[in-house]
Formats: structure tokens, sequence, C-alpha cells
């Protein structure tokens, strides 16, 4: 068990509140309300206070936040690797949620998207960037929405222009509207898709901090990620640090999905126990059903059985050496009467729906497990089929452009190795079945 | 002497927007995306009529707008129905039945079709729709429904159907009838 920087013991989720403190406020989404909960304080002391550049990013540095978007790549590390030399550089927010299983973004857009502008004016300042964008999912019409009205508002404000807060510093803001493609969730398939093309990821080196979008220096963050940063700027990185574990600082969103009592997304510390997540805060499963087995962090995330979960916290330590991550937060419950060679089934469909075809190891290898998972499913697997998928999986991995192909590699290894009773169940079905007596 | 104006494919109304768009962002080619956007929500779908008169009205090149239209996956390239009703059926959604939802949609729409009374319904499975807390999640064009059973759903079907017809569907249906009145 990790140690708690503050215990939690006792503590109820609301109050971990540095994200979610516009919760069940009225007229949340206002910038009169944000302003009153202390909003644009943070870009005041940024901008007006003398912090340079370099004050922000190892503020951020010292407060330990680490990349909410699923990689948790300490933040203020990713934006010290922008070069210092004069020209254009970008700030993109990646609001692209399409992580099954996730819906945390959505959510801070939901209570006030400010939060999110605030944070991105204060990023682009540490970077030197004059111009950023929103990227989000097509599908996501209402949090369009929320966002455009709130970067019109802080324009209205004077919060974004060419003399923010009349301190000179120029930043203006742009919301760009994807159509429907996971990938463009990784962040250099969101840049080329940014650009007007395919979806599809670069090759890194070089980074996007030092080549990105239209080959200028670009740094992509998470909405969570810099959501959390004016509240660190406003309260310092000790007060943040005050929250999570050693390595895993301060809260995170968890967003829990499957038969649960109270489904929803939940501000924690990290390092909080998965066990008392589910049972006490999330009120267990309906119906008092039995857990089978935990996807902690999205679909990519490698699958835990009930056992696994039973001790396990959630913090980027924990879930790594449990042979899984953290990813986005997403916790998908999955309960006793489903069978685990259908959630394989399930996944394997997203994975092959989603490639976006570029690299042979990830589009041949995730239509291949898709069908060789549905095989089993329809009764044609033979006894053999489930090693066969953990091998396919394994060669998929660290041999593509993106890490999108091991990402449909973890579940496909995870679950017929830990799991593989259930398919033996299968292998005994329908056709096999007839077929051995003739 | 008189000048003979061509008609342009695009309302005017779509035309501004699309050149807004093209003065949007840092490259022309960035604003591809949010054009198809425009002329989808306009016109229901994307023709290649309208994709060769984004290269003719707007030099915008053919190969880099169908690049961008086939991949993405929101583009619809046929003529749809009216309405979509797109169910969520990834792993959360798929949890809470919405092979179940879709199931009976499917087949409600299929009845009513058999029945000579059909809906002006199309239902699809969809990718994650990033709300999984509340599966199933659907969408019916651009609202987003909650926890869509299959009783929801062949529920949402019959309140949309009575609604007047969206513009976009009343332009695509007028649009389809102009070109076979024109072959």
């Amino acid at each position: 068990m990790p140690v708690m920087n503050s215990p939690y013991n006792g503590r109820q989720p609301n109050e971990f509140k540095i994200l979610t403190e516009l919760e069940g406020v009225p007229n949340s989404r206002s910038l009169e309300v944000y302003k009153k909960y202390g909003g644009y304080a943070a870009l005041e002391k940024v901008l007006k206070g003398g912090m340079s550049p370099d004050d922000v990013i190892n503020l951020v540095k010292a407060s330990g936040l680490r990349g909410r978007g699923g990689a948790g790549f300490p933040t203020g590390m990713k934006w010290g690797f922008v070069p210092k030399a004069p020209g254009e550089k970008y700030l993109i927010t990646n609001f692209d949620e399409g992580e099954p299983g996730t819906y945390k973004d959505r959510y801070i857009a939901e209570l006030n998207a400010h939060m999110l502008i605030e944070g991105k004016l204060i990023g682009a300042y540490a970077i030197g960037a004059s111009k950023s964008y929103i990227y989000l999912r097509g599908e996501f019409y209402d949090e369009i929405a929320w966002c455009e009205k709130a970067i019109k508002e802080a324009y209205d404000a004077g919060y974004l222009g060419d003399n923010v807060m009349g301190t000179g510093f120029k930043h203006h803001m742009d919301v760009y509207i994807g159509a429907g493609a996971y990938i463009c969730g990784e962040e250099t398939g969101l840049i080329s898709s940014l650009e007007g093309k395919k979806g599809q990821p670069k090759l890194k080196p070089p980074f996007p901090a030092v080549k990105g979008y239209l080959n200028k220096p670009t740094i992509v963050n998470n909405v969570e990620t810099l959501a959390a940063v004016p509240w660190i700027i406003r309260n310092g990185p000790e007060a943040y640090k005050k929250f999570g574990t050693e390595k895993s600082a301060g809260t995170k969103l968890f967003n829990i999905s499957g038969p649960v009592v109270r489904p929803g997304c939940y501000e924690l510390p990290l390092g909080y126990p998965l066990k008392r997540f589910i049972y006490e805060d999330c009120g267990g499963l309906i119906g008092g059903k039995k857990l089978k087995a935990v996807i902690p962090g999205g679909a990519s995330a490698p699958v835990l059985t009930a056992d696994e979960i039973e001790n396990i916290t959630m913090d980027y330590e924990a879930f790594a050496s449990a042979g899984t991550m953290l990813g986005s937060g997403a916790v998908i419950v999955i309960p006793e009467d489903v069978s685990m060679v259908h959630v394989l089934e399930n996944l394997m469909h997203f994975f092959k729906d989603e490639s976006c075809g570029q690299c042979t190891p990830c589009r041949e290898g995730t239509g291949w497990l898709l069908k060789m998972s549905r095989d089993i499913v329809n009764g044609d697997g033979v006894p053999g089929d489930a090693e066969k998928i953990a091998d396919v999986a394994g060669k998929m991995m660290g041999r593509t452009i993106c890490t999108f192909s091991d990402a449909a590699a973890g579940p496909a290894r995870s679950i017929p190795q830990k799991f593989a009773h259930e398919f033996v169940e299968f292998y005994k079905t329908k056709k096999n079945a007839v077929q051995a007596h003739g | 002497m008189e000048t003979k104006v061509m008609a342009s494919f695009f309302s005017s109304a779509l035309n501004e927007k699309i050149k807004s768009f093209i003065g949007r962002y840092e490259t022309k080619r960035s604003s591809i995306l949010p054009v198809l956007h425009a002329v989808q929500d306009e016109n229901d779908w994307i023709s290649q009529e309208a994709v060769q008169a984004l290269e003719s009205e707007h030099g915008l090149s053919v190969v880099d707008v169908n690049e961008v239209l086939s991949f993405y996956t929101m583009y619809r390239k046929n003529p749809p129905k009216p309405y979509r009703l797109e169910v969520c059926g990834s792993i959360s959604c798929w949890l809470h039945g919405a092979d179940k939802t879709i199931a009976a949609a499917k087949a409600h729409i299929a009845e009513g079709e058999k029945n000579g009374n059909p809906v002006p319904f199309e239902c699809h499975k969809v990718e994650c729709l990033g709300v999984c807390g509340y599966a199933p999640v659907a969408l019916v064009n651009k609202d987003r429904h909650l926890n869509v059973t299959p009783e929801l759903a062949i529920k949402l079907i019959s309140e949309y159907s009575k609604k007047e017809l969206p513009a976009a569907a009343k332009k695509c249906a007028s649009d389809l009838a102009a070109r076979s009145a024109h072959q």
C-alpha cells in the first residue's frame, strides 16, 4: 500500500474537491460563478504577479501533476521540453474523449469550461504559445457548445485576445471539432487531424514539443490536466501534494461504469483503494451481484480479477505493478454473470473498428483478434485458440508507430491468460460438440 | 454582354460558412473537417458532387477532401434517413444491454417497413460515445439520450417520427428528387 500524503480514512469523496468544486452549484457554467469561486485569480497571479514562464513550469513540476489522459507523463516536464527560441508555438487540449469507460473530461466542461480555459492560458504563457486549440470529438455537441460559449465569454472579459488582462500577453483560442475517430486521441494523430488530414499518428521522435502542429513546437495536454493547473497556481504545489501519494500527487477524476449502484464521475485522491471505491462510494454491484473482473483504466488497460483488486490502490504505481494501468481513470466493472470471452470479443470489435490502418501489425492484428474471439463465441473455437490470441497480441506490441496496437494487445493478452477456464467452456459448445458427435 | 453566372452548388449561407472556415485556421487544409461538418449539417450528407464543388468553388483539393471524408466515420457518404439512432455498443454500454436496445430498434424499424408504415429512422451501432456511466447511451441526430433501454429506443423513434422533419432531411429529399428528375 502506498503512503498516502493525507489520510483519506473516514473522509468522504466530497472532501477532495479541486476539479469538482462547482458540483451542485447553480448556474455553475457561467463566468460569474467561476469568478466567485476564485476563477482567473491564478491567471492574474501569473501575469500580474511577476511570475516568469519558468516559474510557472517549475511550480507545476513541483506539484507533481502528471498527465491525466492516460500516459501519466509529468506535465511541468513536458512543458519544459518546448524550445525557448522565439517563434510560433501551440498548446492543444485533447478533448477527444473516447476511451471506452471514460467520461470525465466532458464532466469538467459540464461543470465549467473556464477551468480548462484558465489552465490553458497559464500553460500557453509557460510555453510561449500565442494560439491554442481545444480539439473536441465531433459527437460532443453539448460540450462543444459549452466550450465555445466559455471562449466567447473569456474574449469578452479580456482574458483572451491581443492584450490579455492588459498585460501585453497575447493569446487566442479556438475549438476544433473531430469527426469520429478514436485514434485522434493519440497526440500525434490529433495533430494530423488538426492539420486537416487523416488522424494517423506520426513517428516519434521528433516529439510534438519540438515538431508538432505544422512542424511547430506543440504541447498536447488532456482536459483534466489543464483544469487542475489554476488550483495548483492559486494554492501552491505543497497544497496539491497533500492529496495523493508520493509519486502520484493530487486528485483524479475516476469515472465508473458497468452495473454499479451509483455510477458517475468521482474526484478522489490518487492512491484511494479501488475496492472501497466500488463498494462504498459507488454502492457495489446492482442487485448485490458478485464481482468477476475490473478493467481499471479504460478499455486499453489489462483486466484485473476480483482477487487482484482486493488490496490495490488507484494510482499510477500500484496499477503498473499489477501489470495494468491507471489510464484515464475509467473503472469498468464486470459482474459474475458476464462471460469474459464475450467481453474480449466486444473489446476487440472496438479496436478493430478504431485501428487507423497505418501499421500492418495493428491493422491486421486487430482484425485477426476480433475474428478469433468471435469464432470462439460462435462455437467455432478449438483448444489452443485462447493461447493463440494471447500469442498474436504479444506480437503486436512495440512494433507500431503509436501505442494503439499495444492497447489492443492489453486485454487480448490478459483475458485469455486470466480466464482460460472460460474459453475451455466455449470450446465444448455448439458446433464443436455437434461435430465431435458426428 | 451578359456574363453567365454559374449557380453555386451550395446555398449562399453555406458558402459564407465555408469561406469563414477557410480563413479561420493557420492553413486552408485545416478547414476541411469543419467545412465537411457544415456541408453535412445543411445537406444531411456529403455527395461527390459536393466534394467536386468544394474544389471548383473553394479551391479545396478533391484528393485532400476525400482523404478526410473516407477516414472519419461521422461523415455520411450516402443519403441517410432523416433520423439516425446511433447506439453505443462499446463495453460499458454493452454491459448494460446495448445489444438488446439495438436489436429492438432495428426490429421496430423493419416492422414499420413491412407493414407499409415506415418510420423515418435508421439505427446503427457505434463505438464509445463518452458518457459511459449512463449506459446505454445513444444519439438521435445531435440529441444525446441516456439509459436507452429497448423500450426507450422505441419511444424515441415514435416521438421523433411525429415531429416535423429536420431541415437537412427535407433538403436531402428535395435534392434527391431534383436529381432523379434530371436523369
